[in-house]
């Protein structure tokens, strides 16, 4: 059964749709969180935390706004960027700049992207964008930064950077549906 | 911090892909959330721009933790959906912005899960974990426990809430043991059981789920199975609320729900509606 579908009988309480569910899109949220995240323990903690919300709010799912997967993944997303800047805002500042020179958010991504399902696709479509692009998305989405931060880490204008994410997504978006 | 003039002039459209990866302030987000309702042209910037997110998102997949699977099913069972529909939900979840009871608000928002992780010494899930949980297994469990207390809360009162406070002291105590474990089973007609289990304090927390409501008079019994020993009675169970079985011991083989007369039986007296073995 589709997620959409899926997401709409959990919505009504419907526990085994919710089995369902669990088994389409614990891996993705698990993934995205452990990304952003990194630390395994974290992740886990976080990936049940959003699982257990897409149980409770299911029922605020709008169809009509984006897909069951979109809605499940921003979730996930937002809880593991709130996660990851309370803890830089705690003044981690060692784990910080260990993770800064530990690996360029560029390269990381790349190496990911590797070993993931879409690789080819992404690769491709990944290398189709401008290096300002693809390091303002994945800077943001993948580590969780502001596009304040991200405009400061790049040295670039704050309307550079929204403009060089738009177009990023833009063109990930075109390429992307055109292999599929 | 946040110049107005720049979410109120032209500019603000510009925000929609910052939004969609979740790079904005907290201010800045709900600010833009407010700004999508009157204008449907960002609302379908938003949208589009989403499934480009979804591209970045889909790639990352691993395979979560086999054990928590089990973890999140079971406390699925034990917690309440919010009933309401949001009035006007934001174009995509908001962990935020959502209103609730005067008696949620009461709650710390650390239990809900809905807010980031205070920093040490703020109350908060990582606080209440105890020295000597492992890592792996204490911050997950406990992450759970603090969102099943916080949703079961919700839907009671006051006065209930005091009477639920040892029986949830009892449950979280079983889930966050080192030795816990879960198990659960569901048969053709979706009635199932789940059941986590400390060995070492020889307790388990039980939910049963798909049995609906007693016949008029009857009630729903929940037996402990061993080998050479006649069933023992765990409890009454009343609707989804877990129910926590003491004086467990390795020796169990299987629990097993059956319907029987106001207050309970001394044995079995029908054929088990609902089983499961251990």
């Amino acid at each position: 059964m589709e997620t959409d579908e899926l997401l709409v009988l959990v919505a009504g309480g419907d526990q085994a749709a919710f089995e369902d569910l669990y088994d389409l899109m614990s891996g993705p949220v698990f993934g995205l969180v452990r990304r952003v995240l990194r630390d395994p323990d974290q992740s886990e903690e976080v990936a049940q935390e959003v699982l257990l919300d897409v149980w409770r709010t299911a029922a605020r799912f709008d169809p009509s706004r984006g897909s069951a997967q979109s809605w499940i993944l921003t979730l996930a997303h937002r809880r593991a960027v709130d996660r990851v800047r309370s803890a830089r805002a705690a003044g981690d500042r060692e784990q910080r700049e260990a993770r800064r020179a530990e690996r360029p958010a560029f390269d990381q991504v790349a190496e990911e992207v590797e070993a993931g399902l879409e690789r080819e696709w992404v690769r491709r479509c990944l290398d189709k964008l401008t290096e300002l692009q693809r390091q303002s998305v994945t800077l943001a989405y993948y580590d969780g930064f502001t596009y304040r931060e991200v405009a400061e880490r790049l040295s670039l204008p704050l309307g550079t950077v929204k403009t060089r994410m738009r177009d990023g997504l833009t063109r990930l978006r075109t390429c992307l549906g055109g292999a599929a | 911090m946040i110049p107005l003039g720049r979410l109120l002039g032209r500019d603000r459209h510009a925000l929609a892909a910052p939004y969609v990866l979740d790079a904005l302030e907290p201010d800045e987000r709900r600010q833009f959330e407010r700004h999508l309702d009157s204008c449907p042209r960002c609302a379908d910037q938003v949208r589009t721009l989403a499934e480009g997110v979804l591209r970045f998102a889909l790639p990352t997949s691993a395979p979560a933790p086999a054990a928590m699977r089990e973890r999140v099913l079971t406390a699925v069972r034990t917690t309440a959906q919010d009933e309401s529909r949001e009035q006007s939900a934001p174009a995509t979840p908001d962990p935020e912005g959502e209103t609730r009871t005067t008696e949620a608000d009461n709650l710390p928002r650390s239990a809900t899960g809905r807010r980031p992780t205070p920093p040490a010494g703020t109350r908060g899930p990582q606080v209440r974990r105890p020295l000597l949980v492992p890592l792996a297994f204490g911050t997950a469990v406990m992450a759970l426990v603090a969102a099943v207390l916080f949703a079961v809360q919700v839907t009671r009162t006051h006065d209930q809430l005091a009477q639920e406070r040892a029986r949830t002291q009892a449950i979280t105590s079983v889930l966050a043991a080192p030795d816990a474990r879960a198990a659960s089973g569901r048969d053709r007609n979706g009635r199932g059981i789940g059941v986590v289990a400390s060995a070492a304090q020889g307790r388990a927390v039980v939910t049963v789920t798909g049995i609906g409501a007693p016949p008029a008079g009857k009630v729903h019994q929940l037996w402990l199975i061993s080998p050479n020993t006649p069933p023992r009675s765990l409890g009454l169970l009343h609707g989804d609320t877990p129910l926590v079985a003491t004086g467990l011991n390795s020796t169990a083989m299987s629990l097993a729900v059956t319907i029987e007369p106001n207050g309970g039986s001394q044995r079995p007296t029908t054929t088990a509606i609902a089983q499961l073995a251990l």
